[in-house]
């Protein structure tokens, strides 16, 4: 068989069910292969959005998700999308097409150094100029993305590749590749450490949304009587209905999220890197607390918080060795029954009642709207925090955002994958309008494909966080912040052939969200929200978490 | 000095994906040696730096990368110099522990040298 055929039949060994790409040029022999598979294709109409969907597919599905892209610029744009998945460690395969073997450095017609390109921003990546290698590399890909820490694998794959002939031996050939190194010596001392523990809280990241750890983290939770904190990348790993559950902590997170962060005598960390957005500024970070930090990747351990005691493992194992280890530790209920009493004066009321709408009163409609399994993406800016901050992500729901790059545009057409990967499900995508035109132009692969998201657009006419930003830290000096110019969003999604409606009034929110739950076909709903709602509270950039500017929230700061 | 040294496959690329981690960290690396080795298509890389702090953060990077097989810290007994020196009496090779070449090139004053840490 040709190397093309080679790769369709890899694919499909894979038991991959979907791939998201646009064809160019040198993809051309394994697009005529493809047309002959039973893999469904997807044609966005950005190479960025390919890749946003295969990340969206593959956070739902927790498989690795595919995107195709021809050579040069296919290659440079897929870059921001690969690079959205290595930040939030999203198991990807990106195959780009390149130019001949034997031109390749003669700079060819569309052809740019993609194998360099995706160095840095993929967990590894492979340029095949021998055919034989073909097979194998295919397979140590889909084992690399997805053992040990999840990444995206970007293999580049001249034409003369895709049309020279491939053995069946080398098809046949086993791959392997090193399972993770495990290091659990520290296991005692994290037990001595969190059976002494007054104040124990438990940080969680997205390596426990990967390892699908939530119900041992409760558990241990309940165990240790520790509330739990979660980070962004985390937001309903464990449901935020269960009584320990605080909520997101960081930059935006919760009042009584980041007093138990930074009021707690012992740090259980799992399957987080320390993010600035979370640890504040980092000098002053956990000086009062032992940090007990887990994490499937070695070089996580004493990257951004030293000197700590680290267990090197994948969440659901070290979390269970913990729970075996800490059977004996006698329960100590005044730091559990404190943090629950503070967690209840941490719940405001945003069900707020007035015009402008506030988008604080969007996402209580959501939260109050949206079915038990719903998925809710977001794009990057304020409609993030307000998703992270307001949103109530109980039971099964899940919440996927662009945690590590913050990449506007990955909202729309990752909920797009993600409802690929689970038709069942309402999908939403929580908007904003700055982001929105960045991948508007996916209403057509969203119609064309029937795709029926919800976009609940948080209509504001402004890049929102950058101008927060330049009214609090910058004198309210406006610059290339406010959207005048705008499309009207509901005809835009309606000329897509999408269903569209704009709500300027607060009664008529949570009608229009019903509506849109039930739509077959995609929908956008164009909330037109209060220009002057900041994204409050919030942790200045660089300060500690005592040093917050509240808003509207009315915490009282643990009593303080 | 400190010398980590690094057992790897031998391919296009692997070079630049190593450097990759120290740019990353921002380090500036002193000295570097590759070559092959015992094993037929791998190579070992053998890289001299100056804070021993930087190198322990940048190793466990280097641990996680493909085609990395081995990556450790070299003691420093097994560290060893080599350098060439130009001067008017013509070429001179000189090797040795890293101070001993060190204390050579000093005394000469070459008008040319390159010196290399090397460590097995």
């Amino acid at each position: 068989m040709n190397g093309s055929r080679a790769v369709v039949e890899l694919l499909e060994g894979q038991k991959v069910e979907v791939l998201f790409g646009i064809p160019g040029g040198v993809l051309l022999p394994l697009y005529d292969e493809l047309v002959d598979t039973k893999m469904r294709h997807i044609l966005p109409r950005h190479e960025q959005c390919a890749a946003h969907m295969a990340d969206g597919y593959a956070r739902v599905s927790k498989r690795p998700g595919v995107c195709i892209a021809t050579s040069g610029p296919g290659a440079t744009n897929l870059v921001t999308g690969v690079a959205t998945a290595f930040m939030d460690s999203s198991p990807l395969i990106a195959l780009t097409g390149q130019v001949a073997t034997g031109v390749l450095g003669n700079d060819a017609f569309q052809e740019a150094d993609s194998f360099s390109l995706m160095m840095p921003i993929t967990k590894h990546n492979f340029r095949v100029t021998d055919s034989k290698t073909l097979p194998e590399v295919m397979k140590r890909a889909f084992l690399i993305a997805t053992t040990g820490r999840y990444g995206p694998v970007h293999i580049d794959l001249p034409i003369d590749i895709l049309q020279e002939e491939i053995s069946d031996e080398a098809m046949k050939k086993p791959v392997r590749v090193p399972k993770p190194k495990r290091n659990l010596s520290g296991l005692l001392d994290a037990i001595k450490l969190l059976e002494g523990a007054e104040r124990p809280t438990i940080l969680v990241g997205g390596g426990v949304s990967w390892s699908r750890a939530g119900p041992e983290i409760a558990q241990l939770a309940e165990l240790l009587t520790a509330p739990i904190v979660t980070t962004l990348m985390a937001k309903g790993a464990i449901p935020e209905d269960h009584p320990l559950v605080l909520g997101v902590c960081g930059m935006h997170g919760k009042q009584v999220a980041n007093y138990a962060l930074n009021n707690c005598d012992v740090l259980l960390a799992i399957g987080t890197r320390f993010s600035d957005r979370v640890t504040g500024k980092l000098s002053e970070f956990g000086t009062k607390t032992k940090i007990v930090h887990v994490d499937i990747d070695s070089s996580e351990i004493g990257k951004n918080v030293k000197g700590r005691v680290g267990l090197v493992g994948d969440a659901w194992t070290v979390v269970n060795a913990l729970i075996a280890g800490l059977q004996k530790r006698k329960k100590r209920a005044t730091w559990k029954d404190r943090i629950i009493e503070l967690r209840r004066e941490c719940t405001c009321d945003y069900n707020l009642r007035s015009d402008p709408i506030k988008p604080q009163k969007v996402i209580h409609e959501l939260s109050d709207i949206l079915p038990g399994d719903a998925i809710v993406t977001t794009e990057v800016g304020q409609n993030q925090m307000w998703a992270s901050h307001f949103f109530r992500c109980n039971g099964k729901r899940m919440f996927i955002t662009s945690g590590g790059l913050g990449t506007m545009g990955f909202g729309f057409p990752a909920a797009l994958g993600a409802k690929i990967a689970r038709p069942e499900s309402v999908v939403t995508d929580i908007a904003g309008d700055g982001s929105l035109q960045m991948v508007s132009q996916e209403f057509s692969t969203a119609v064309e494909n029937d795709i029926p998201v919800m976009i609940c657009l948080l209509n504001n006419g402004w890049l929102g966080m950058v101008k927060q930003w330049q009214k609090h830290f910058y004198g309210s000096r406006y610059l290339a912040t406010n959207l005048g110019k705008s499309p009207d969003f509901v005809k835009l999604a309606e000329a897509y052939g999408a269903e569209a409606i704009r709500i300027e009034k607060h009664s008529e929110v949570a009608e229009a969200i019903k509506r849109g739950t039930k739509s077959d076909v995609p929908i956008l709903l164009d909330f037109v929200v209060d220009p002057e709602e900041d994204v409050l509270p919030m942790t200045p950039p660089g300060k500690s978490s005592d040093e917050w500017i509240k808003g509207r929230c009315r915490w009282k700061g643990g009593g303080k | 000095m400190e010398v980590i040294t690094m057992l790897t496959y031998d391919q296009p690329g692997v070079m630049q994906r190593v450097m990759a981690e120290f740019t990353r960290k921002k380090v500036n690396v002193d000295t570097i040696v590759v070559g092959p080795c015992e094993m037929p298509d791998r190579s070992r890389i053998v890289i001299s730096l100056r804070d021993r702090e930087t190198a322990l953060g940048v190793i466990e990077h280097l641990r996680g990368l493909q085609e990395v097989i081995e990556a450790d810290m070299v003691d420093h007994r097994r560290h060893e110099g080599y350098a060439i020196m130009l001067s008017k009496g013509g070429v001179c090779r000189i090797t040795g522990s890293v101070e001993e070449v060190e204390s050579v090139i000093k005394k000469s004053q070459p008008d040319k040298y390159i010196e290399v840490v090397n460590a097995i």
